[in-house]
């Protein structure tokens, strides 16, 4: 018993330094540009399969392929906004609808180059550690201390860099950042970039240790769907919270309950927190 | 007779902004009056919580004897109050003749309808803002004139006791005010009873017998145009903003 | 100001968000005088859309009939199944303005239910079917309570979060005893011996469901729909009491979502809890935008498109074709990004623009 708490303790921080990535890209998109990006998971997934490609099929340098993962989801965030999100973006249905299609059609993609079955990524380094009794993968701790410092960096970013502060001013009031000259659209497209790019991380840290498949970019999605509905919408500190909180939750439940409550877990979370606070845990109230 | 609307002690708060700052007046049965005040006095909250779009913080709401604070927009119009908004909003991909026909729709509505049927009705009220010309087509392509038109006409439809208008005359040339003076001095006369805003009181001051001055929030004075405009503190509230009859 | 920013200025103000799908865009179609309704069958029959329809639905029995292929009769069934949901989730996100990702939720509930019913309790398929649709009303009613709060892409994300729940729920295995687990249920009695049967059986429902589909959107119901879809708040004002009647349009919607599912899992003789996925979801989705969304017949020319033209015509591409015959989803993807980018009138109105020339032609008018 006091082991399986032990138990929740890591693989918990783990679930929630994963989730804290995905869920702050997602976040801040909400915020700055009021858009719910359904292609979110698919970053996570195209990461995920270059990053598998680059190093286990063309066996390419460990640190080169991380960066070419990288860039590759990062330009495919931008053309993303440049090509779905821009066109549609006053019609929000419009955007949810294309980037939907957008993830579809990544998935399919990825079934047509690497199959269906899944497949392995090796972690950075191999072994296991033990720590309060509990024995996981190294590669854990690089998810937490990298997850920890992206987050730092990201916050960093946005409260101290003109850009960062720029991302702040549109989604705090968009008509007034307008007015003092801010280039909302150039704005949205860097932070859906930046979001990519945590994804990205979040999937070069988290992928080595499980098996990837064509559809795991549904889970993540709706994860940080539902981290973000549960730290409210657009605000930043709730979302980490949120994150964490998630995380040890739904650790919670598959270690006591059953697995498979703890993978409706998000929805279910997504579902009551719509319904009881839409605003979130630390969320200011919309209209 | 007797008192149709009273509203006491209602206070609106956004955040830090106390919109509208412990308001109390009330209505008579058949009256025509009207609400000035600067922009951002707060007309337009004090006509949401009335009309049940906003829930007020404290404060109450008598419609017709009955405690309405609280209900519903849709339960506050079918008991006979209906309000139409400052910026208008039409269904857009509907033809104007489906417009009024939702309105006829409602319970309350319907009910008004039943003899002639909804179709017939709802044309009869859009011959009456003059519009049946113009029945089929949508009203993303009418001139804003006629959309507030259109708006009053959605209103009559759902057979109101009181009407709320909120500035039903702003960005309209003095011909297109002609008409809806005439259109709102209709419904006046068949007994409906008007309450209505603009923020200047040239807008109002022929077709009013009564004016509430309204401003940060609270009624500044209560009574006939005349009076009310050369109130002082009326004089004050203008004051920079090109006077009360601007 | 600068005029861009003065622009977005503007759209804020007049919440263009709001729109559907961006539909502002497409004004062209509103320019025009909406005609009148035409009120008995006779007359219907000849109006140019009247005729077409008729045409249409013969040509439909010709087909199989004349080919008497299996192959053919099989991909006309899925397409008129397919028409049938792809409709239920126009009327819900068109006409209503509920944009539900959610929709297989519907469908699988049918296909579940339906197929329970005609394996353990030997029920006959039509009954069967009534009860898969019964209880897709009731999954509405569950569905709608909750997300009836919502607006816009939260009511898309928590309706997507039901339909895979459900998933995980059937996929967990925990319902083994009644409902089958990950492989579901299969070895249903087929619907009747012929496949010729069958395929008539289900057009005269599909044709069915449409007539009450667009019965529904041209009555006074409609009307409120509509108005709930352009402004909610508006029709709140108008004194609508929008929570209701988008309840119903939920359980309307479910109703023929289910019919959809049970038909598909009668038709197919099995199911299996994939019915739940997000993809069936966007199947319908794709279909509807590609007929034109808040047309209902939009649906039948999407559902065509997609199931007969797709993929018959991608057939003899070779290689490319081969994509699509493995891969449909992928080019559905592709073709429902273009669509909603480009042409977000789908694709029956101008076709029926196009067609109405030729026929004002042969008539010599
Ligand atoms: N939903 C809201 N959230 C925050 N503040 C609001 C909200 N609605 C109104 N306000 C504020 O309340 C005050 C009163 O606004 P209101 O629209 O009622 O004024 P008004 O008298 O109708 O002005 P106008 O003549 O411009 O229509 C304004 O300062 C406005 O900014
Ligand atoms: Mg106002």
């Amino acid at each position: 018993m006091i082991f399986q708490i032990e138990n929740v303790l890591i693989f918990g921080t783990v679930q929630g330094s994963v989730l804290a990535l995905l869920a702050l890209g997602f976040s801040l998109v909400y915020g700055v540009g009021g858009v719910l990006n359904l292609g979110h998971g698919a970053f996570y997934l195209i990461t995920c399969y270059v990053f598998y490609i680059t190093s286990r099929v063309l066996f390419i340098n460990l640190i080169i392929s991380i960066i070419l993962s990288l860039i590759i989801a990062i330009s495919v965030g931008g053309v993303i906004y440049l090509a779905l999100i821009k066109p549609l973006q006053g019609s929000h249905i419009g955007v949810v609808i294309v980037t939907f299609a957008f993830a579809v059609f990544m998935q399919e993609f990825v079934k047509v180059i690497a199959g269906i079955k899944p497949h392995y990524i090796s972690p950075f380094i191999f072994g296991s550690i033990e720590f309060l009794g509990v024995t996981f993968p190294i590669q854990f701790i690089f998810v937490i201390i990298g997850s920890l410092i992206l987050v730092s960096l990201i916050g960093l970013f946005i409260s101290k860099t003109k850009i960062g502060k720029s991302i702040r001013a549109v989604s705090q009031d968009r008509e007034a950042a307008l007015l003092m000259g801010i280039n909302a659209d150039r704005i949205l497209m860097i932070t859906i970039m930046i979001s990519a790019l945590l994804a990205g991380m979040a999937a070069i840290l988290y992928a080595p240790t499980s098996a990837i498949t064509v559809d795991m970019g549904w889970g993540f999605l709706l994860s940080a769907f539902a981290v973000t509905v549960f730290g409210g919408m657009g605000s930043t500190s709730g979302c980490v919270l949120g994150a964490f909180i998630m995380g040890y939750a739904k650790t919670f439940c598959s270690v006591f309950i059953s697995p498979t409550l703890a993978t409706v877990f998000p929805l279910l979370v997504i579902v009551v927190m719509l319904l009881v606070r839409p605003q979130g845990l630390l969320g200011k109230k919309e209209v | 007779m007797g008192v149709i609307l009273e509203v006491k002690n209602l206070t609106k708060k956004f955040g830090g902004l106390t919109a509208v700052n412990d308001f109390s007046f009330e209505i008579q049965r058949g009256e025509f009056i009207g609400l000035i005040g600067p922009n951002g006095a707060g007309k337009t909250t004090v006509f949401n919580l009335i009309s049940g779009f906003e829930k007020p913080n404290a404060g109450s709401i008598r419609f017709d004897g009955m405690d309405i604070t609280g209900l519903k927009p849709f339960q506050i119009v079918n008991l006979g109050l209906v309000r139409t908004f400052q910026l208008v909003r039409s269904f857009h991909y509907m033809s104007v003749l489906d417009n009024v026909s939702v309105a006829c729709l409602s319970p309350r509505g319907k009910k008004a309808a039943e003899k002639v049927g909804i179709d017939q009705y709802a044309s009869r009220i859009l011959s009456e803002v003059g519009l049946i010309d113009k029945a089929r087509f949508p009203p993303v392509i009418l001139p804003h004139g006629d959309l507030r038109r259109l708006e009053i006409g959605k209103a009559a439809g759902t057979n109101p006791q009181i009407l709320l208008l909120d500035e039903p005359f702003s960005g309209l040339s003095y011909e297109e005010q002609e008409h809806i003076h005439a259109l709102i001095r209709r419904l006046s006369n068949e007994g409906v009873t008007i309450f209505i805003t603009g923020h200047v009181l040239r807008e109002l001051m022929n077709l009013v017998p009564r004016v509430i001055a309204m401003h940060q929030g609270k009624v500044i004075t209560d009574g006939p145009p005349q009076e009310v405009a050369n109130h002082k503190l009326v004089l004050e509230a203008y004051l920079g903003r090109g006077g009360v009859f601007a | 100001m600068p005029k861009k920013i003065r622009r977005k200025l503007s759209d804020a103000v007049s919440g263009s968000k709001n729109f559907f799908l961006g539909i502002p865009r497409a004004t062209r179609n509103l320019y025009k005088e909406i005609p009148h309704q035409v009120k008995s069958f006779k007359e219907w029959i000849f109006t140019f859309r009247g005729s077409l329809t008729i045409l249409c639905i013969i040509g439909t029995i010709l087909i199989p009939l004349i080919t008497m292929d299996d192959y053919i009769t099989t991909i006309l069934i899925s397409f008129l199944i397919f028409s049938i949901f792809a409709a239920s989730w126009d009327l819900l996100a068109g006409f209503t303005g509920q944009t539900s990702f959610g929709h297989s939720v519907f469908f699988g509930v049918g296909a579940y239910v339906a197929a329970a019913f005609v394996k353990m309790a030997g029920l006959p398929w039509f009954f069967s079917m009534i009860i898969g649709a019964v209880v897709a009303v009731l999954v509405g009613l569950i569905v709608g309570i909750p997300c009836l709060r919502l607006k816009g892409p939260y009511l898309a994300l928590g309706t997507m979060a039901f339909s895979l729940i459900l998933f995980n729920l059937f996929m967990s295995g925990e319902l083994k005893d009644i409902l089958g687990s990950t492989e579901g249920i299969s070895g249903l009695p087929a619907m009747s011996e012929d496949l010729i049967i069958t395929f008539l059986y289900i057009l005269i429902i599909m044709i069915i469901s449409f007539v009450i589909l667009i019965i529904i959107i041209k009555s006074n119901i409609g009307t409120i729909f509509k108005a709930i879809r352009d402004d909610e708040s508006a029709a709140d004002a108008s004194g609508i009491n929008t929570t209701k009647y988008k309840l119903i349009a939920f359980m309307i919607s479910g109703f023929f979502a289910g019919i959809a599912g049970s038909l598909f899992s009668l038709n197919s003789r099995a199911v299996n809890p994939s019915v739940f996925l997000a993809l069936y979801s966007f199947y319908a989705i794709v279909m509807v935008a590609l007929g034109g969304l808040a047309t209902i017949s939009g649906s039948v020319l999407g559902a065509f498109v997609y199931w007969v033209i797709l993929n018959e015509l991608f057939k003899p591409l070779g290689m490319w074709g081969t994509v699509f015959l493995f891969f449909p989803t992928l080019i559905s993807a592709i073709i429902l990004v273009i669509m909603i980018r480009f042409a977000e009138q789908g694709i029956l109105k101008p076709a029926l623009e196009h067609l109405r020339e030729f026929y004002d032609f042969l008539l010599g008018r």
